[in-house]
């Protein structure tokens, strides 16, 4: 029904849009998830010329849109949008919202349309706020009627552009809700969203979008539970990760200290755990793994998964393996024996190094 | 129903104010006539009693006036005469001759410099206003002739009529009716000649408040300028057409074509070079006036009702203010109505960035809003539609529809960048063409942000057009203004004329107000925002 071809969006100094080439068909929900400024939103306003591609198709029901000869007034009514910040006509009452577009562009009678909003309003519960203006409501309630505006020009498609970014958590349920029960209905529809919960029970097809392209896509179990790409695993884990080359003895762990203070007040990792890192990494390696080698080869990698709250350390080297459990401090013996800490040690073979230790911290409230 | 309380409220402190300020007043200014016999005869029996009076500041000579501060109207040139004579002394510009009777009164100068026939008029009304007794020098009026194709025939033409009037007496003897025997009661064009106006029209400027040249009076101008210009046209077959202005603007209306003729300009060398002068057709003795020491015994109300019967009843001179604010007034709502469109087309053709559109708007934007609004009046008049017979008043609707156009422009650029964006996305997303979602959609909430900037654009554009006077416009300032110079009572006919700005501005802001209600949408009823709908139960 809609495809895109080659799609590309260049402003100056910066292209959202590299290249993405898709194709939706009828029924699709479609999850659009990625960090930000992957040109998630850009796709979306490009669908319905909100943003003109700079090249590329826009094909919808097989005709070329984005050509300058296509009426997109006419398009843009077979496609609703909602948009982070709602927008709703701030002049107008909430029942002239969604009455008023049926009107000016559909051609329905007063009557016809007001019907129609009712009915709408009573789905999505706020029948009692029809004569309201829309600063009188709440965030989420703006955007129920946003919902309900562009569901009442029947679109074949609806865009949603992140459409809980702007409010507040205790509205983002009755919005999400409202959502899901389109989804229900069997439309169309496409959502940028931040909320990987909402997307993978809402959606049929996952895109992960990076750099401006189409990164990887599946089934929300397929991203979700299986991504095949690092990138992509990073982002579902909400990883954030940290790396040194240790080549020399002189190696400063004065600054990893400054660096890992940081990471753990920027992810809010509580002090305890990062001082257990901390110690852990110093007693393997200067302790330890210095005694051994002359020139150390060792990489070391503290990651963070916001989505399990794991933070790892995780060291490979090369020369001679060194096993953590015959370590002589008895503080380091301590840490390894509490339930929160994970170890696990091995000899790989590997391309360039052939031990691996690796160390998970996790975190029990007392 | 409280903000109308208000209103009436803060009327009557105006009017207490305006009440307060008329007491507090010099009331010197107020000074005005003695009772008992008639003014003329005094007058003309007081000719030569002139310093019977003490002088209020002690000055009674020339020499006296070394390092003084001394008044002259603007454009006349008299100080030329005699600022050899005095040392350190100051001159202060007037425009108009009766100005200086009241910055007199208020020590803004200690004395002021002025044609012999002017001090007499004055003093018909001021009787504390007295002259030395020395001469300060001797002026020769002449007539410029506008700088047109048909300069070279007038001159001619006007330099006959003189030679003759000289020759047979005539201009001795109109002199004399007018300038040495003035009555302001009496004295008014007897005969007026007839003209065959075969030789078409031409425009005479003159001052119009400066008795006994030119005076309004309710059945039109009068004076010896206007008789003496009558006759000539009478003689050489051409129909007349009086425009009054400001004194200084009549040589240079003349320099530029505008006008065919420019009455009482004193002669002087360097005017003579770029312009064309006549013959004097008048001489006339200048003096210094200072204050002398006198008192009225008039009283306040007396006064009151006096001056109130000068201003506004005598010689039916509320015609007057009334015409002058239907002036202002014609002025104002065409040049609201007309700007509004201007200002509102201009943003429409330069919405989408278009570049011709905008060069143009913002050359113009930039040129009103850097031009005094006067100068610009001036230039319009003078320069662009010099050469025209577009009407003044016309012109100033030109001018003013201009300024306030480009005030709409950017009230209007304000008012609908202040609409976030997201309202033109979301109406255009739902399908709205451009001038759909900027009609519905944005325009209506622009509205609400500009047009209480539209309210005081309205009333500042109504004080605005005070300046037009100085275009030879008869607005409601200028007759304020020509009123004050014929009844000689500087306070009076001021205050009357800010009295009726505020009932124009009071009807003006009245208006606007009704449309902001209008068109708020937020003012709708539940049964205009249903309308036509049949509810569900």
């Amino acid at each position: 029904m809609i495809e895109l071809r080659h799609l590309r969006k260049e402003y100056e100094g910066v292209t959202p849009l590299e290249d993405v080439s898709i194709t939706i068909n009828n029924g699709d929900v479609i999850a659009v998830i990625g960090p930000s400024g992957t040109g998630k939103s850009t796709l979306l306003r490009c669908i319905n010329m909100l943003e003109e591609p700079t090249s590329g198709e826009v094909i919808v029901d097989g005709q070329v849109i984005n050509d300058g000869k296509c009426d997109l007034n006419e398009v843009r009514k077979k496609m609703g949008m909602v948009f982070q910040s709602f927008n709703l006509f701030g002049h107008l009452t909430v029942i002239e919202n969604i009455m008023n577009p049926q009107i000016a562009l559909l051609g329905r009678s007063r009557q016809e349309a007001y019907d129609k909003a009712m009915d709408l309003l009573n789905k999505v519960g706020l029948w009692a706020k029809a004569l309201s203006y829309p600063d009188e409501l709440s965030g989420g309630q703006q955007q129920r009627i946003a919902i309900a505006r562009t569901l009442a020009m029947d679109p074949e498609i609806i865009l949603f552009d992140e459409p809980t970014s702007a409010l507040d958590p205790s509205m983002i349920g009755e919005v999400q809700s409202i959502i899901r029960m389109i989804a229900k209905t069997g439309r169309t529809m496409m959502i940028v969203t931040h909320e990987m919960d909402f997307a993978r029970k809402i959606a049929n097809r996952v895109l992960f979008m990076s750099e401006g392209i189409i990164y990887e896509e599946g089934t929300p179990k397929e991203i979700f539970e299986h991504p095949k790409k690092d990138l992509t695993k990073k982002f579902i884990q909400r990883l954030s990760t940290i790396t040194y080359r240790i080549e020399s003895r002189d190696f400063d762990f004065e600054a990893v200290n400054d660096e890992l203070q940081q990471y753990a007040e920027k992810l809010l990792i509580e002090n305890e755990r990062t001082s257990k890192l901390l110690l852990c990494m110093e007693e393997l390696i200067m302790n330890n793994l210095f005694e051994f080698e002359e020139d150390p080869n060792i990489f070391a990698s503290i990651d963070y998964s916001e989505k399990s709250d794991v933070l790892s350390l995780e060291l490979k080297y090369t020369g001679q393996h060194f096993d953590p459990e015959t370590c002589d401090s008895l503080l380091f013996k301590e840490i390894l024996a509490e339930p929160t800490t994970t170890l696990l040690d091995e000899t790989v073979q590997g391309k360039w190094y052939n031990n691996h230790t690796k160390i998970d911290f996790k975190w029990e409230e007392q | 129903m409280k903000k109308n309380i208000n209103k009436t409220f803060a009327l009557l402190l105006a009017l207490l104010l305006v009440l307060g300020l008329t007491v507090g007043a010099p009331s010197a200014a107020f000074a005005t006539l003695t009772t008992g016999s008639s003014p003329s005869e005094e007058q003309s029996e007081d000719r030569e009693d002139d310093n019977k009076m003490e002088s209020k500041n002690g000055i009674t000579k020339i020499s006296d006036l070394n390092g003084k501060t001394i008044g002259v109207q603007t454009g006349v040139l008299y100080e030329d005469e005699i600022k050899d004579e005095i040392d350190g002394e100051t001159w202060e510009y007037y425009k108009m001759p009766n100005d200086m009777i009241a910055a007199l009164e208020a020590n803004k100068i200690d004395a002021y410099l002025i044609e012999e026939v002017g001090f007499y008029a004055q003093r018909y009304e001021h009787p504390e206003l007295m002259r030395l007794e020395e001469k300060a020098g001797q002026s020769e009026f002449a007539v410029i002739i506008g700088n047109n194709e048909k300069q070279d025939t007038l001159f001619r033409q006007m330099q006959e009529f003189i030679k003759e009037g000289k020759a047979n007496g005539w201009l001795d003897q109109l002199y004399d009716y007018w300038v040495k025997n003035w009555d302001p009661n009496t004295c008014k064009i007897e005969n007026v000649p007839t003209t065959t106006g075969e030789n078409g029209k031409v425009i005479i400027a003159i001052e119009g408040g400066y008795e006994p040249f030119s005076f309004e009076t309710a059945n039109g101008v009068s004076g010896y300028d206007v008789e003496f210009m009558m006759n000539f046209c009478a003689k050489y077959g051409y129909q007349w057409d009086f425009w009054t202005m400001e004194f200084d603007s009549i040589a240079p209306g003349a320099i530029s074509g505008k006008y065919d003729f420019g009455m009482n300009i004193v002669v002087d060398e360097e005017r003579a070079e770029d312009s064309v002068l006549t013959d004097w057709y008048y001489i006339c003795d200048l003096v210094f006036v200072v204050e002398g020491e006198y008192e009225s015994d008039m009283g306040f109300f007396e006064r009151m009702a006096y001056n109130f019967n000068k201003t506004f009843i005598r010689e039916d001179r509320w015609k007057l203010f009334a015409e002058g604010m239907g002036r202002t007034m014609l002025i104002t709502v065409l040049s609201i109505v007309f700007g509004t469109v201007l200002g509102f087309a201009a943003y429409m053709a330069c919405r989408h960035g278009n570049k011709l559109a905008n060069g143009i708007t913002g050359v113009i934007n930039w040129i009103i809003e850097g031009i005094p609004t006067v100068v610009f009046l001036m230039i319009l008049a003078f320069v662009v539609f010099g050469k025209s017979t577009l009407n003044a008043t016309w012109i100033s609707i030109i001018g003013f529809t201009f300024i306030f156009g480009c005030g709409m422009f950017g009230m209007l650029k304000v008012g609908c960048d202040a609409i976030p964006r997201g309202q033109f996305e979301a109406s255009t997303a739902l399908g709205y063409s451009d001038s759909q979602s900027f009609f519905k959609i944005i325009l209506p909430q622009a509205a609400k942000h500009f047009l209480p900037i539209y309210k005081s654009n309205v009333v500042s554009l109504i004080k605005e057009t005070s300046v037009v006077g100085y275009i030879a416009v008869r607005d409601l300032t200028k007759m304020g203004d020509l009123v004050r110079s014929r009844t000689y009572l500087a306070f009076f006919a001021l205050i009357a004329v800010a009295i009726l700005y505020f009932v124009m501005e009071a009807i003006l802001v009245f208006i606007v107000k009704r449309i902001q209600i209008k068109v708020d949408p937020r003012r709708r009823s539940r049964d205009k925002i249903l309308s036509g709908i049949k509810e569900a139960e």
